[in-house]
């Protein structure tokens, strides 16, 4: 792991209306995330970690607290600042791939490139997305439309799409909650031996111990409240065992 | 079912905006179809009414067909003709009251008077005059005269004041004013301004022996139809018409038939708009509410119960909207009548709303939106309940489901215009939009041809639309990834894109084929009058004149002036019809020179030689088409006991403009002679070369004192053009509201879009989208969607346009001449259109929060 601190969460809160009442998401959140670390976020269903994860990649404000990326304070900034950050300085992976389906598979890697006004054809945007293309193994098809290509096949279209303007930070939600066992394997390898090869700061949202068991650090929430803290270490082996231990011991 | 309609109900409630947005839209339509209907109505009344008012209890008019009038011998004829039980002849001419006259030479002529002379006994008879004041003619009268109402308010006339007429024998002469009739007098063309004097003293007034026409009543156990025969058996000395009143009221309606039918076939137009937008809609709810459907399905709802629920939205919306229509058409049917109102002789009054057209305009407007309906309360009956458990929306509306729906709501449609299509307009020929002379002419199969292909045209829509959205968006390409993703977007659903672009093509199309008709009208107006007139200003006079009469010899003695040439336009009886005709001077066309003769069409000089010679007749290219008539031919024409044969001398290109066609020019000698011409009815001025600016005051102080009007030939082009241009303007707005229509459904389909599309939105904006970004690819959507149907839209509108011209040709040889400006401006107003309707959804996309975008399914 790298030295410095890349993202950072002081004291969020987040309170949705719902109908009558207020509800309180998450309660006084703080964490560090240091450059380069891959760090899981596991907790039952109604824990605010997906909450979370989107104040963390703006794309939501949070009721209280700040959120510092890479030196900018996200809660802070304005609609159009953030937006520029996030294009700039994050990647997203979703549990439902979100791909565009007008779009084919090289369309939706080159999407941030076309968003930002860069020729994806040409330079060295086209050199980046060719990469991208073959870390995940999908220069093949890079004529498909999403329709054509299997659900692994899609994930890493969006794993690429998340990867191809070499974000700061990687916020992936559930990204193998729509897939099968061998195919979710694939995709955590893939992010797995991004952070491990390079460097890439990822923060992964999950309830699936397997996938957090990839992690270099796994924070559980519960109540909208960080509850615990298991330091993984970075490892070659991603055996889910000594988490699932403590998962157990929290009684999760 | 209760619990079901209850389930409907709702569903509208819950999308609210849609629902009010496609009510808007059917009420649009069936606010042109209720104007249109009860236009049609009125006219239709005012007609009756006026041929009622023209022919009193006549049962039959016997109307002189040349200018001279029907001889004494005739009437004598007619009214002993056996089966005749009151034979009222009378004379109709037009002059100005005596002080006009003695106008100061710059001020312009009043408006002329009608004075009807009448036969005092037997007039009464057949015609009803309720008087106001003072009292009826008696046979005993001479030199008295009984007005209007309207006339007398206006010039401010009382009982026992004298009325000085002009007249062309006598010279002025007065009258004493014995008694007021009420109302407007019967003569619709007199527009109020009626004197009505003995027949003999209008005769000497104005210098003629015969009548204009005989009103007859029929004795007992005779009919109309004995009384033609009888009086076809006896009368064989002159020319004549019979008319009963049917006869008048059709010859009246025929004039406003093709605007009624125009009018329809606008009205059909929007209202096959209003059925993409309620076709659209309810497509998209359904596709939208497949899991819901799926879910009744599952729970025992039959396929019949579901559609049941998609037909009830329907008709609550096709009621709700067409009870709004109908409340808008009233106040739509106002401006239409007032607009229209000063371009013909019937005078309109508040439109005709009866129960029976109401009843029509709701039954339509809700069978419009139950048609429309159909398909996809089809679709919906035959979603399995398996797909309770599919995530996400359906695919798109199959193309074969889309030509099904299209080809039942037109014939739906056009079963209900067939219905309603109005009376007097024969299929193929005869009625005419006329406007200042000019034409706009066509029967049923035209309308249905222009109906048909507007539907085969959206049917093609698919096909070209890939190429032409890529065309489309050239303008936007500006913003380059929003173009690309709007552009994108609308490939996805084809058939919705073409559905939500058919309104646009039609409402389009039809303003650009109305603008290219007009334009081409206009224009073959002005091009004919600058053709045919052999100089730059016309005397008018509203009696004929001699052509040798001392005040046109002091005229042409001006200075400046360089000839005068008379011409006078009257019918002749050729063919067994009525063919217009005019007498000019063959020496003075010769020396003008801008007849065109066409080729093979004869030698100029040796044809205007011939004419001033007598026996000789120049016919129109189009006449020569139409009845096969060659250079050298003789032509036939029935003047009475002894015909009229004039041989062909030439043919020309345009001839001089009749009422509703072309003249065939004969000389001076025939027209006075056989044909029973009295004198010009005008004359044209020609100036010396960089005189006319000089020598115009002059020449029209002259010809103002003897009551001649003058207007130079751009003034008479203007006329044209005004009246022609209010009834175009009038259409064209109509059409507009079918572009209004396709407005609505734009912002329907793009709201629809914009919530379908919401994760894709929220995956755009959290990869770093901007809003902004978001707000300008769903309007640059919009824009590459308006302009794509706006260019179908032109192109169809050029094509029907161009038929429109090819069939209103009748007697004149239009030319097909877009008004490319004006088109231009219907494609900016159909892109303006549909970008204003973007905003809304627009705004909505770019509003949307991230996260709740990203948990849309």
């Amino acid at each position: 792991m790298r030295d410095g601190t890349i993202l950072e969460a002081r004291n969020l809160t987040k309170r949705f209306r719902i109908g009558n009442r207020d509800v309180e998401v998450l309660r006084g959140i703080s964490l560090k995330v240091q450059r380069g670390e891959f760090v899981a976020v596991m907790g039952p269903s109604g824990s605010g970690k997906s909450t979370l994860l989107q104040l963390l990649g703006g794309l939501d404000r949070p009721t209280s607290g700040d959120v510092i990326l890479d030196g900018e304070i996200v809660s802070q900034l304005s609609d159009r600042e953030a937006t520029h950050l996030r294009r700039e300085k994050t990647g997203f992976v979703f549990q439902f791939f979100n791909l565009i389906p007008l779009l084919d598979v090289y369309e939706n890697v080159a999407l941030p490139y076309t968003i930002a006004g860069v020729d994806p054809r040409h330079g060295a945007a086209a050199a980046r997305i060719r990469d991208v293309l073959e870390m995940v193994n999908l220069v093949w098809c890079e004529r498909n439309r999403p329709d054509q290509l299997s659900a692994g096949e899609q994930q890493r279209v969006a794993l690429a799409r998340a990867l191809v303007g070499s974000p700061a930070l990687l916020l992936a939600d559930e990204p193998t909650g729509n897939l099968d066992y061998a195919t979710g394997g694939e995709i955590l390898n893939e992010l797995w031996r991004s952070c491990d090869e390079r460097g890439q700061t990822i923060v992964l949202v999950t309830h699936d111990a397997r996938a957090a068991a990839h992690a270099d650090r796994v924070l559980v929430m519960g109540d909208g409240k960080i509850r615990d803290e298991i330091q993984l270490g970075r490892r070659k082996d991603s055996g889910a065992g000594p988490l699932i231990a403590r998962l157990a011991q929290l009684g999760l | 079912m209760r619990r079901l309609s209850s389930l409907a109900w709702r569903n509208l409630q819950a999308r609210l905006l849609r629902s009010v947005l496609t009510a808007a839209g059917v009420a649009l339509g069936v606010a042109v179809l209720f104007a249109s209907l009860s236009a049609s109505a009125t006219m239709d009344a005012a007609v009756s009414r006026a041929a009622a008012d023209e022919m009193g209890h006549s049962a039959l008019r016997v109307q002189a067909l040349e200018e001279r009038g029907l001889s004494r011998e005739t009437v004598a004829l007619v009214t002993k003709a056996a089966g005749v039980e009151v034979a009222a002849p009378a004379l109709e001419r037009k002059t100005y009251l005596a002080p006009s006259a003695a106008l100061t030479p710059s001020a312009t002529l009043p408006a002329p008077v009608t004075v009807l002379g009448i036969d005092a006994v037997a007039e009464p008879k057949l015609h009803d005059m309720p008087l106001s004041g003072g009292r009826l003619l008696t046979a005993a009268d001479t030199l008295s005269a009984v007005i209007t109402e309207t006339l007398a308010s206006g010039e401010r006339l009382q009982i026992g004041d004298p009325i000085t007429l002009n007249g062309a024998g006598s010279g002025p002469t007065d009258f004493s004013i014995v008694g007021i009739v009420a109302g407007d007098g019967s003569v619709p063309e007199a527009a109020g301004r009626l004197v009505m004097v003995p027949l003999s003293s209008a005769q000497a007034l104005f210098g003629v022996t015969g009548v204009t026409r005989i009103d007859l009543s029929t004795g007992p156990g005779v009919t109309a139809d004995e009384l033609i025969g009888q009086l076809e058996a006896t009368i064989k000395t002159e020319p004549y018409l019979l008319a009963r009143t049917s006869d008048i009221a059709d010859s009246l309606r025929a004039e406003t038939a093709d605007f009624r039918g125009t009018l329809l076939l606008v009205a059909a137009v929007v209202l096959f708009a209003g059925a993409f937008l309620i076709f659209n809609t309810l497509s998209m709810t359904v596709t939208e509410r497949s899991r819901e459907v799926g879910l009744l399905r599952a729970a025992g709802t039959t396929r019949s119960q579901v559609m049941g629920l998609v037909l009830l939205q329907a008709f609550a919306l096709g009621a709700i909207g067409s009870a709004v229509g109908v409340v808008a058409g009233v106040g739509l049917s106002s401006l239409a009548l007032s607009w229209v109102n000063s371009t013909g002789p019937i005078s309109l009054d508040a439109p005709d709303i009866s129960i029976g057209s109401v009843l029509l305009a709701l039954l339509i407007g809700v069978l419009v939106t139950l048609a429309a309906s159909l398909e996809p309360a089809w679709r919906a009956g035959r979603i399995p309940p398996v797909e309770a458990f599919r995530r996400g929306p359906k695919g798109a509306v199959a193309g074969a489901a889309r030509l099904r729906w299209l080809v039942l709501v037109f014939a739906v449609l056009a079963i209900a215009a067939l219905a309603v299509w109005p009376s007097g307009s024969p299929g193929g020929s005869g009625a005419t939009l006329a406007a200042g002379g000019l034409t706009l002419s066509f029967g049923l199969l035209g309308p249905l041809v222009v109906y048909g292909l507007m539907l085969v045209a959206v049917l093609i829509v698919p096909v070209i639309l890939g190429p032409l959205l890529r065309l489309a968006g050239i303008p936007f390409r500006v913003f380059r990834n929003e173009e690309r993703l709007a552009r994108s977007s609308l490939a996805r659903d084809i058939s919705r894109t073409t559905l939500t672009a058919g309104a646009l093509v039609m409402g389009l199309a039809m303003v650009v084929a109305l603008g290219t008709a007009a334009a081409s009208v206009r224009q073959i107006g002005q091009r004919w009058l600058a053709e045919t007139i052999p100089g730059s200003e016309l005397l008018t006079s509203i009696h004929p004149i001699s052509p040798t009469d001392p005040a046109i010899e002091e005229i042409a003695a001006l200075p400046g002036v360089k000839s005068i040439s008379p011409i006078a336009l009257f019918g002749v009886p050729l063919g067994g019809v009525r063919q217009e005709a005019a007498a000019i001077s063959g020496k003075d066309f010769a020396a003008d020179g801008r007849l065109v003769f066409v080729p093979d069409g004869g030698d100029p000089a040796t044809a205007f030689a011939a004419l001033d010679a007598g026996g000789a007749v120049i016919v129109p290219k189009s006449l020569a088409n139409q009845s096969d008539i060659l250079l050298g031919d003789t032509l036939t024409f029935a003047t009475g006991e002894t015909q009229t044969k004039l041989r062909v001398v030439g043919i020309v290109a345009h001839s001089l403009p009749g009422d509703s066609q072309e003249a065939v020019l004969v000389g001076w000698t025939d027209a006075l002679g056989p044909f029973g011409a009295t004198g010009a009815d005008f004359f044209a001025v020609r100036y010396q070369p960089g005189l006319e600016s000089a020598a115009r005051p002059e020449v029209d102080a002259t010809a103002s004192q003897y009551a001649l009007e003058s207007a130079d030939l751009g003034s008479v082009r203007g006329t044209v053009g005004d009246a022609l241009d209010r009834v175009f303007r009038l259409l064209d707005a109509l059409a507009l509201v079918a572009v209004l229509i396709a407005g609505l459904g734009l912002a329907n389909t793009l709201s629809m879009s914009v919530l379908e599309r919401g994760r894709e939105i929220g995956v755009l904006r959290a990869i770093g989208m901007s809003s902004r970004q978001i707000w300008g690819m769903v309007v640059i959507e919009a824009g590459i969607l308006g302009l794509a149907g706006a260019l179908i839209g032109a192109v169809l509108g050029l094509l029907v346009g161009g038929l429109l011209v090819a069939w209103s040709s009748g007697g004149f040889g239009l030319t097909f001449d877009p008004p490319w400006v004006s088109i231009a401006l219907a494609v900016s107003f159909g892109v303006l259109i549909s970008v204003t309707a973007s905003i809304y959804p627009a705004g909505v996309a770019s509003r949307q929060s991230i996260v709740r975008a990203l948990q849309h399914e």
